[in-house]
């Protein structure tokens, strides 16, 4: 006790004396960091989550064509989840002798379970009131397209079937309004305790159930479980992973993005504790010897600095986790504008994170120095040109590295993958070591033909060539790391801008007769609407590869088991469509035969189809053969007409088929719609355009929310950046010292200073910059499914971002060289 | 011989051929050859000698700073080369007071800190009371919360006396105690090393190339090349 006593008084003693103040700094920057990064990302995800559950208005839903079992509902109460059920199906509406198809749904008191609707009851239908349960019972609410189409007004009555409705509100917001073939028609939503009266639901009618549960993430997932295994091939259970792909990588993507920029800023800051624990060894060389002198042993010496360790670790990751709280509060509040209006809490489970990061890496980074201490000779009292050996590499290394380690694995949660990207790490550091090792041996070389400014800068770098390597890399590493969190944030808002394009399309029309389809198209041209190509669609279904069964090919609940169990849109193209990329086998040339078909490579992997294997489809009553020339990757989230099969031309044209098209269209431009449903009453109209917009919202919210945390990672790095130089002055400053009573002039000095930290930055750039890039390379082609584009910018302006701030830091740093008498800083070290 | 078997008997300090080289590439340098010393108990003893000619190796060996090539060294009958680093340290911090040349004092730590330390190392309770009374007695009562920096080097000297006495340690070794000094304050410090040493009944090593200081010293021991003359 006496010792952790003793160890505390030392540890008081040297923080008062300023000897901690970077390595506190060091480690409240990479606590604070990760703590205010776990807690807004996990505080973020679960927003996000939770915003994107609006999209099904709730966490779990089971989508089928009949109710089900009053068992389920049952044993849902029991594990104590909400419920709420909606029923979806066309009828035709007929008032003041105007007919329209419009899309009715049925909603229970407690819809919905997630997020909020949106209605107006003004009659200039603009101020939009948040609500949050559905239409009471006798009332309806309608789309506004309804009111003009028949004549409405709100307070009106609308019969929906045999049952008269009042129309209480204009319907602008629903949350789980899907792109699908229910949604073609205006919405008209009514209260379930009528839906019995309206009489429309028959044995047989075309019906669309709903089931919806919400409750806690564990609980939804031991119900999903249990419900699973249970369902029959109608039944199908959706969350916001499976049933909206668009949002589900864009998720996907940011909580990789934060993950990535956490690990990012801790190994920044553990780059930082590394380097500060370095320098305070150093300066309790003399302390430890005469410690040593005193009596103090080898192990107590190494208990003394340890435990003084661990309590700073513990204060400083405290107070850390303190400020990054307040962090991510600040952050919360700068992205309030944007952010949903119910934000979960903070989790204390990230904090928790935080801290024990705090300790964990103050630990991995300073044990190695600190071990140093440990070996320092008593006899340095007398001789202080004696300095213990370096902490042994392996040591220094494999600590740092398991940590980072784990880091990566918590974060891929792939084994594989954390020995791959640690196994890239290692080589190309070692590379970069050889590398640096060879160009100071290079510079040696030329150091007699240069001027004195150059040789003594040079010598500057040279004449410890192990320090400087290892400051290289450190510097590397941390100007890597920054160059890594700014390049993937903006290929990934690129990527989503690309991916949702202001003009994206936001309609899709379906069923457009092959004699309509000049009409339509010039129809939309003359209103100036642009449109993607027209596809003819002929509906079949796969029932055989190589002559067997396709089910003997299915696994259940694959992609290829939902392909299988119902009827695909089969198209024919010259062209391969845009966005399309062939993996596999070549696209039809002219002279190719029909009957060849070109699959998605998704399904193609679900049911482990090859290029040349046989497909029957049938179409109708008949049957159709083709065989796979060709294997396609493709984007489902473009927003224009996708497909599992293309066929040859020459294949399908005997076979009766429908065009469908996607188009843009503004929201000025809306009651075009009315008119071509009137013109052409046979086709479908699909309006995403409400789901778009939730789409750009939520990403436009993911963008500003990886900004702020970019600019926290660059501010990490740069505070630590200058730390990190700071740690470095000892020498230099001594050196300057003695340098100026041999009477070399302050601006001699200045210029060697700056040209050596400005050589050490520009190294030390270069060297980001190839880790970075190949970092971004195998994040991109193995993680997060982006294209790598190889950049000359980057590869100059990192090298020369590095030269000015390392050669600005360390110019501030060794500036009270040249302002104070020489005497007395030599005094002062 | 039985004069020589009171003395080895009523020794503190014991070396028979003591030795040490080290290797260069320019062969083997032998920096100490054949050293025997007997040094009693309460005995001051001037250790004299050129740069160079081994004095501080000497002293680094006979408190256990460094280990000797050959030969043995025994401190108060215990064989000090028979012992590993932690039992030198040990004994060091039973036995042991060093004064250095540049004080060696820890420059975060105040005045009444630094004599503090070695006492604290020991676990003693007492260490405040015991270090401002240490440091009343070589005058700097008034400086107790002063750090090195605003001492002057006579102050930090006798700073170092008092940390040396702490512990009331039964050798005291001094490496060039004055070094640092100008004349008169290195005056006033061997003065006040010489009173504390007899008040505690110390033995006293002192290194020095001072004849003027030496003569202070009950015993001188001249060095020359690694070998006593």
């Amino acid at each position: 006790m006496s010792r952790f006593n003793l160890a505390l008084r030392l540890l008081w003693r040297d923080s008062r004396s300023g000897e901690l103040t970077i390595l506190i700094l060091a480690l409240i920057i990479a606590v604070t960091s990760s703590t205010a990064i776990a807690l807004f990302s996990d505080r973020l995800q679960r927003t996000m989550v939770n915003q994107a559950a609006e999209f099904l208005a709730a966490d779990l839903v089971i989508d089928c064509t009949t109710p089900i079992s009053a068992d389920w509902l049952t044993k849902a109460t029991q594990f104590g989840l909400m419920q709420a059920q909606t029923v979806d199906f066309s009828s035709v509406l007929i008032e003041h002798e105007e007919l329209l198809l419009a899309s009715i749904k049925s909603v229970s008191d407690r819809y919905p379970l997630r997020g909020i609707l949106k209605a107006t009851t003004t009659e200039d239908y603009t101020s939009e009131t948040i609500l949050h349960a559905g239409p009471e019972k006798g009332t309806a609410w309608v789309e506004k397209r309804i009111l003009s189409a028949l004549k409405l007004k709100i307070g009106d009555s609308l019969t929906v079937g045999e049952k008269p409705l009042t129309i209480s509100h204009v319907l602008t917001y629903e949350p789980d309004k899907k792109g699908n073939f229910y949604s073609f028609a205006p919405r008209v939503m009514i209260n379930e305790a009528d839906l019995a009266a309206t009489n429309i639901i028959q044995p047989g009618s075309h019906v669309h159930y709903f089931f919806q549960f919400s409750g806690e993430p564990q609980v939804i997932l031991d119900f999903k479980q249990w419900l699973k295994p249970q369902l029959n091939p109608s039944q199908h259970l959706v969350d916001i992973h499976e049933d909206r792909p668009e949002l589900g990588t864009a998720l996907l993507r940011a909580e990789r993005y934060l993950g990535l920029s956490s690990i990012l800023v801790i190994l920044i800051s553990g780059v930082a504790i590394a380097m500060a624990t370095r320098r305070y060894t150093e300066r309790h060389f003399n302390a430890t010897a005469l410690l040593r002198c005193l009596g103090c042993k080898q192990q107590e010496i190494l208990w003394l600095y340890s435990s003084q360790f661990v309590v700073l670790g513990a204060l400083a990751s405290a107070f850390g986790c303190v400020l990054g709280w307040f962090a991510q509060e600040v952050l919360f509040q700068l992205l309030k504008e944007l952010l949903p209006q119910q934000l979960v809490s903070p989790s204390f489970g990230a904090v928790f994170f935080g801290f024990i990061i705090g300790i964990v890496v103050l630990l991995a980074f300073a044990i190695p120095p600190l071990l140093r201490l440990k070996q320092v000779s008593p006899l340095r009292v007398l001789r202080r040109d004696l300095e213990p050996l370096p902490a042994s590499a392996w040591l220094v290394y494999s600590l740092s590295i398991g940590v980072i380690g784990l880091l990566i694995w918590r974060y891929t949660t792939d084994i594989k993958m954390t020995v791959t990207i640690l196994g890239a790490g290692l080589g190309v550091l070692l590379a970069l070591w050889l590398l640096t090792y060879g160009l100071l041996k290079l510079i040696q070389n030329w150091l007699p033909s240069m001027n004195l400014t150059w040789r003594f800068s040079f010598q500057g770098l040279l004449r410890n060539s192990s320090t400087t390597i290892s400051q290289i890399l450190a510097f590397g590493l941390t100007l890597a790391a920054m160059t890594l969190s700014f390049t993937v944030r903006t290929d990934l808002i690129d990527n989503w801008q690309q991916q949702l394009p202001d003009n994206a399309p936001n309609h899709f029309a379906l069923n457009i007769f092959p004699e309509q389809q000049a009409a339509y198209k010039s129809d939309l041209q003359l209103n100036a609407i642009k449109g993607s190509q027209f596809y003819p669609v002929v509906r079949g279904r796969l029932v055989e590869i190589n002559h067997l069964p396709v089910q003997q090919f299915v696994s259940k609940d694959s992609q290829g088991e939902n392909a299988t169990h119902r009827e695909l849109s089969l198209t024919w193209t010259k062209e391969l469509p845009e966005e399309n990329k062939i993996v596999a086998g070549n696209w039809w040339s002219n002279e190719q035969l029909a009957d060849q078909v070109s699959i998605e490579k998704k399904l193609a992997d679900s049911l482990k189809i090859k290029l040349g294997d046989l497909l029957t489809f049938t179409i109708g009553s008949q049957q159709v053969n083709a065989t796979v020339s060709s294997v396609r990757e493709l984007r489902w989230d473009t927003m224009k007409p996708n497909f599992y099969m293309i066929f040859s031309p020459g294949s399908l044209e005997a076979y009766p088929s429908t065009y469908i098209t996607s188009f843009y269209l503004p929201e000025t431009q809306k009651d075009l719609l009315n008119s071509l449903v009137k013109k052409y009453p046979s086709t479908t109209i699909l309006e995403v355009d409400l789901i778009l917009k939730q789409v750009k919202t939520l990403l436009m919210q993911l963008t500003q929310a990886i900004n702020y945390l970019l600019y926290f990672a660059l501010m990490a790095g740069f505070t630590v950046l200058f730390a990190a130089v700071y740690a470095t002055l000892d020498n230099r400053i001594y050196e300057g010292a003695l340098m100026r009573t041999f009477g070399a002039n302050r601006s001699f000095l200045r210029r060697t200073q700056l040209l050596e930290f400005g050589m050490l930055g520009l190294i030390s750039g270069l060297f980001a910059v190839i880790i970075s890039e190949a970092t971004t390379y195998a994040l991109y082609t193995q993680l997060m499914a982006i294209e790598y584009h190889f950049s000359i910018g980057t590869f100059i302006s990192i090298p020369l971002i590095g030269a000015f701030f390392v050669g600005t830091a360390g110019f501030m740093g060794v500036r009270q060289v040249l302002n104070k008498p020489p005497l007395q800083v030599l005094r002062e070290l | 011989m039985q004069t020589q078997i009171k003395q080895t008997l009523n020794s503190i300090i014991l070396t028979e051929d003591l030795g040490k080289a080290v290797v260069t590439s320019e062969g083997t340098l032998h920096i100490l050859s054949s050293i025997d010393l007997i040094i009693n108990s309460g005995e001051s003893i001037a250790i004299i000698g050129e740069s160079g000619s081994g004095k501080s190796t000497l002293i680094s060996l006979l408190a256990g700073l460094d280990t000797p090539s050959s030969g043995t060294i025994k401190l108060k009958g215990k064989s000090l080369t028979e012992m590993n680093e932690d039992g030198r340290a040990t004994l060091r911090n039973e036995l042991i007071g060093f004064v250095f040349q540049s004080f060696q004092l820890l420059q975060g730590l105040t005045a009444l800190e630094n004599v503090m330390l070695p006492l604290e190392l020991r676990g003693d309770k007492n260490a405040k009371a015991v270090a401002t009374a240490l440091l009343n007695r070589v005058g700097l009562g008034q400086r107790l919360s002063h750090t090195p920096k605003q001492l002057s080097g006579g102050e930090q000297q006798r700073v170092a006396l008092a940390r040396a006495f702490a512990t009331k340690p039964a050798i005291l070794f001094a490496d060039e105690p004055t070094g640092n000094l100008d004349s008169k304050t290195g005056e006033t410090i061997i003065n006040l090393l010489f009173e504390l040493n007899r008040e505690n009944q110390t033995t006293l090593i002192l290194v020095t190339h001072d004849p003027i200081l030496a003569a202070h010293c009950q015993r001188t021991i001249r060095i020359e090349a690694g070998r006593i003359v």
